[in-house]
């Protein structure tokens, strides 16, 4: 992917218009002029000339703007005499005079932008203001020269300025729109305090490797996966799982990338490499995000294309109708004020400023969204079918019971975990996780009889463990005491000295926030359906429990798509809530595939949302966003285009001055940018999905 | 013209405020390469950006007087706008004026919403810069910082009711500046080390308690300035409150 997708200022995707500036020794690429200057005011703290140099064009052309300005409001003001008609030439030449200089000092950039636009084959919003400027501009010059009738040189410089101002005013509300997720695309380029014989030096995070030693100082951004090795703190994690609770840090402990350091001082050992990181893969995702169109967007943008010749055509009948019914200065001025006023600007900005806030705001809470379209089709969302393991469930089996015979519960316990920790079955980690803290000693001679059992040889006598028919297999007779074990669980049997113990009861167990999610699903009247792999038995009891009115169980991947798109087309467009792992195909096919838990690669490009683990309390939290989002964006839209309705109107009935024009339509892409800001505080500051205290588990 | 030089004398006297706020800029401006004329060069295009911003403030506000009350005689209602103004503007330089003075100090007069801090750190990275557009973009929109004493005198400038007497207002005001603008330059050109400690000095001057004994000249000559600003404000309340017969607009 192309590291430079995104605008360096405001984060937004850059066009086919974008411009690319060298500012300060380092390559940028901006969506647009406003951008590029706003960039360069607020990152030249470092008294870098080429930096400086735009600011010094905006205030020589302010300069020159206030020379026009106070020479025309004498004019105006009769200062000058108004039968003198030698003074008011000179003035004129005067003011022809400032006015080249300003349209080359301040028009350059929009004219350049016009002309790249041109030879793409399309006209931008650069292009109105050209046309419109430098048409006042010869027209007045052409008076000048002729000596005679009014100018227009004033005019040209407000609509210059306005437009100079308004682009700035409008990069700076996009740039708050992104400003949550600067340090988060700023990933790549960290740089990490690395202890090097015992001094710190200050190295890009992409050189670091698996091992090196870093030092965090208080309140910094952790840069790397890896291991306390010093020091005690606490840390801000929910970028990375959505938790808001401090996470103890002390030696021994995993820290991960992108969270933040409290308040003491640790050093880490590396335990990826720095490029590896979870942090920089969702650097990656949600760059890659940002840089996508929507939909929506799209379909904007088209109508933002077609609008422009639009307004060049309505700008030219307007000045045709009115140079037959008035002089044709007043006809030219109607003209002009139609072609400033009229302003895709707002429009274009309508989706993307609201889309990229959303991706910020769930990305604030460890939520990935693949693109902005994602947002578009969540906020559509009917139905939601969940996967059973690992989504509703935690996804490994635990021990639930330990029944005994003829021998204590710690002496089962102590042989099981002797064998088990020689295995990395599934259920063998369960056991071997049950029996950690027994003073186990490892079994010799083990052997794994794959789909069946293990044994080996514990305290000098043979023990194993395993299924019932394992047993029987070493003819180990079952006592009838241990012949049942608790329902929908899976059952092992522990012996030895050619007897059977014990039975170790394991099972999946259901996860806290996924009882609260039902409910408040429930409470909102969203159609549940529960999708499983599992026996009919394990999925009915989770259905039950979760108050889930309809399941499907052993389903193969492929069932499970086709039992989906049945259900959907009953309920409309459906998610699909699964872990990422073997439901690949069905997130796949849902309207919208939600992946939860870190055990998902990022890289899967299956799932359209990634959500962190433990995080289910937060989907409906997301598709609130997402339909305020959409709200948000829509009434951009009707804004937008209500605005340019009433201001087009306003100029052709020659009811607007051009420099009135100039200054609506500078405030109108003010307007949007602000109101989508409004609306972004309103989302980020909204809780999270009603937290249910009562879970009915 | 006694209106102008009283105007300008205030400008003068209340230029040591400006050392506060547009000081730090002035001393570090910086001195050319090739000389002290070229250095002086250098601060005089500065100040000629300043002086303009001003004067243009002057010239809209005078006209917006102007379209206020229009050019009609006495006795009608825009006679009454004109003295409604008038007194508006000279309220709100007494009002000024007194807290130049020590007063009201809990409501000192903030820059309008147009974001000085942003203007004023974005003209940091103008001051290092070479060459002459570089000063004359930094005085123009230094100009454009917020700052009491150019409030109290726009107030005159559209209570003036002409553009051209609005531009004239803030003209010597702006002139009225200069010298102490330019000392300020000169002294940072001397100091250059120790200039950054002074601007600090210079506004805790500023800060200081008013009532404290440690009243220095700078304090002085901003109680000057401040004697100034009243009195110019109480001409301009009168000429809204006094009959019109008074004729105080020769003043």
């Amino acid at each position: 992917m192309n590291p430079i997708s995104t605008c360096s200022h405001c984060l937004l995707a850059i066009g086919r218009l974008g411009q690319e500036r060298e500012v300060n020794g380092e390559k940028h690429a901006f969506c647009c002029y406003g951008c590029c200057l706003a960039y360069q005011v607020h990152h030249g703290e470092r008294e870098e000339p080429d930096a400086a140099l735009l600011l010094i064009r905006i205030g020589v052309g302010a300069f020159i703007a206030m020379n026009i300005m106070l020479f025309s409001l004498l004019l105006y003001s009769g200062t000058f005499g108004v039968e003198d008609g030698a003074t008011a030439h000179l003035v004129h030449s005067l003011l022809w005079i400032l006015t080249t200089l300003l349209v080359i000092v301040l028009g350059g950039p929009f004219v350049a932008g016009a002309w790249q636009a041109a030879r793409q084959g399309r006209l931008t919003s650069d292009t109105l203001v050209s046309i419109g400027t430098l048409a006042a501009y010869g027209y007045s010059a052409h008076q000048v020269w002729y000596g005679a009738g009014d100018v227009y040189f004033d005019t040209v410089t407000m609509v210059l300025v306005l437009f100079t101002l308004g682009r700035y005013l409008e990069a700076r509300g996009r740039v708050q729109a992104a400003r949550s997720l600067a340090p988060m695309l700023a990933a790549e380029r960290a740089e990490v305090r690395a202890v090097i014989d015992g001094s710190d030096t200050m190295r890009p995070v992409h050189t670091i490797q698996a091992g090196a030693v870093l030092r965090v100082l208080p309140g910094e951004r952790i840069a790397v996966d890896g291991v306390v090795v010093e020091g005690r703190s606490e840390c801000d994690e929910a970028v990375l799982t959505g938790q808001s609770e401090m996470q103890v840090k002390v030696p021994g402990a995993s820290v991960h990338a992108g969270s933040i350091n409290g308040a003491g001082q640790l050093v880490v050992r590396a335990t990826t490499d720095g490029n590896a990181t979870r942090w920089i893969q969702i650097s990656r995702a949600v760059r890659s995000a940002l840089a996508r169109k929507t939909l929506l967007g799209e379909t904007v943008d088209r109508l933002a294309a077609a609008f422009i010749p639009l307004v060049v055509m309505l700008a030219i009948g307007t000045f045709w109708f009115w140079s037959g019914r008035v002089p044709f200065e007043q006809a030219m001025l109607i003209g002009l004020a139609v072609l400033v006023v009229a302003c895709p600007c707002s429009l274009g900005l309508a989706a993307p400023l609201a889309t990229s806030l959303g991706i910020g705001i769930a990305a604030q809470r460890g939520i990935l969204l693949r693109s902005g379209s994602v947002l578009e089709r969540l906020a559509r969302i009917n139905a939601i079918a969940f996967d059973k393991t690992g989504t509703l469930t935690e996804g490994r089996p635990k021990v639930l019971q330990v029944s005994t015979q003829d021998a204590a519960e710690q002496q089962v316990l102590l042989h099981a975990t002797a064998l088990a920790s020689a295995s990395e079955h599934p259920l063998a980690k369960a056991i071997a996780e049950a029996g950690r803290g027994l003073n186990t000693t490892a079994a010799s001679e083990v052997r794994a009889h794959p789909g069946a059992g293990i044994s080996g040889r514990v305290d000098g006598h043979i023990a194993a463990m395993g299924s019932v028919e394992f047993m029987s297999a070493m003819g180990w007779p079952v006592p009838a005491s241990l012949q049942d074990g608790p329902m929908e669980s899976t059952h092992v049997y522990v012996g030895w000295g050619h007897r059977v113990h014990g039975l170790i009861a394991l099972a999946d167990r259901l996860l806290p926030e996924a009882a609260e999610a039902m409910t408040a699903l429930r409470r909102r009247g969203t159609p549940v359906l529960l999708l499983s792999g599992d026996r009919e038995a394990v999925v009915a009891r989770i259905a039950t429990t979760l108050g889930i009115p309809e399941w499907r169980s052993q389903l193969m991947p492929e069932a499970k798509v086709a039992v989906l798109q049945d259900w959907a087309e009953r309920h409309g467009p459906a998610a699909m809530v699964g872990d990422g792992l073997n439901d690949g195909p069905v997130l796949a096919a849902a309207a919208v595939g939600i992946a939860v838990g870190g055990a998902t690669d990022l890289a899967r490009e299956s799932a359209d949302v990634v959500l962190p683990e433990r995080a289910l309390g937060n989907l409906l939290w997301l598709f609130q966003l997402a339909r305020s989002v959409r709200e948000s964006i829509r009434a951009n839209l009707t804004w937008a285009l209500g605005y340019n309705l009433v201001a087009i109107s306003l100029a052709m009935f020659g009811l607007l001055q051009p420099i009135f024009a100039a200054a609506l339509m500078a405030g109108s892409s003010v307007v949007v940018v602000s109101r989508s800001l409004r609306a972004n505080h309103r989302a980020s500051s909204a809780p999270a999905a009603p937290i249910v205290q009562t879970a009915p588990v | 013209m006694l209106q102008y030089l009283l105007i300008f004398l205030a400008g003068l006297a209340g230029s040591v405020h400006c050392v506060g706020m547009c000081g730090g800029f002035v001393c570090v401006l910086g001195k050319d390469s090739r000389g002290p004329a070229a250095s002086l060069r250098r601060h005089l295009i500065y100040n000629l950006g300043r002086v303009t911003t001003y004067c243009l403030l002057g010239a809209v506000v005078g006209t917006l007087g102007v379209l206020l009350v229009g050019h009609d005689g006495e006795a009608t209602a825009t006679s009454l706008a004109q003295r409604a103004l008038a007194i508006a503007s000279g309220g709100l330089m007494v009002y000024i004026g007194m807290q130049f003075l020590g007063l009201f100090r809990g409501g000192y007069l903030r820059g309008p919403g147009f974001g000085g801090d942003i203007l004023a750190s974005a003209l940091r990275q103008l001051v290092k810069a070479p060459g002459a557009g570089a000063p004359l973009a930094l005085g123009t929109l230094n100009g454009f910082l917020p700052c009491p004493l150019v409030y109290a005198f726009l107030a005159q400038a559209a209570a003036s009711g002409e553009t051209l007497s609005g531009l004239l207002t803030m003209a010597a005001f702006g002139l009225g500046t200069f010298p102490a603008m330019l000392a300020m330059g000169g002294i940072g050109l001397w100091l250059r080390p120790a200039a950054p400690s002074m601007a600090v000095a210079a506004d805790s001057a500023v800060s200081a308690d008013p009532l404290s004994v440690r009243i220095d000249w700078r304090q002085y000559s901003l109680c000057i300035a401040g004697g100034f600003i009243i009195l110019l404000g109480v001409i301009t309340f009168a000429r809204g409150v006094l009959p019109m017969s008074a004729h105080l607009h020769g003043l």
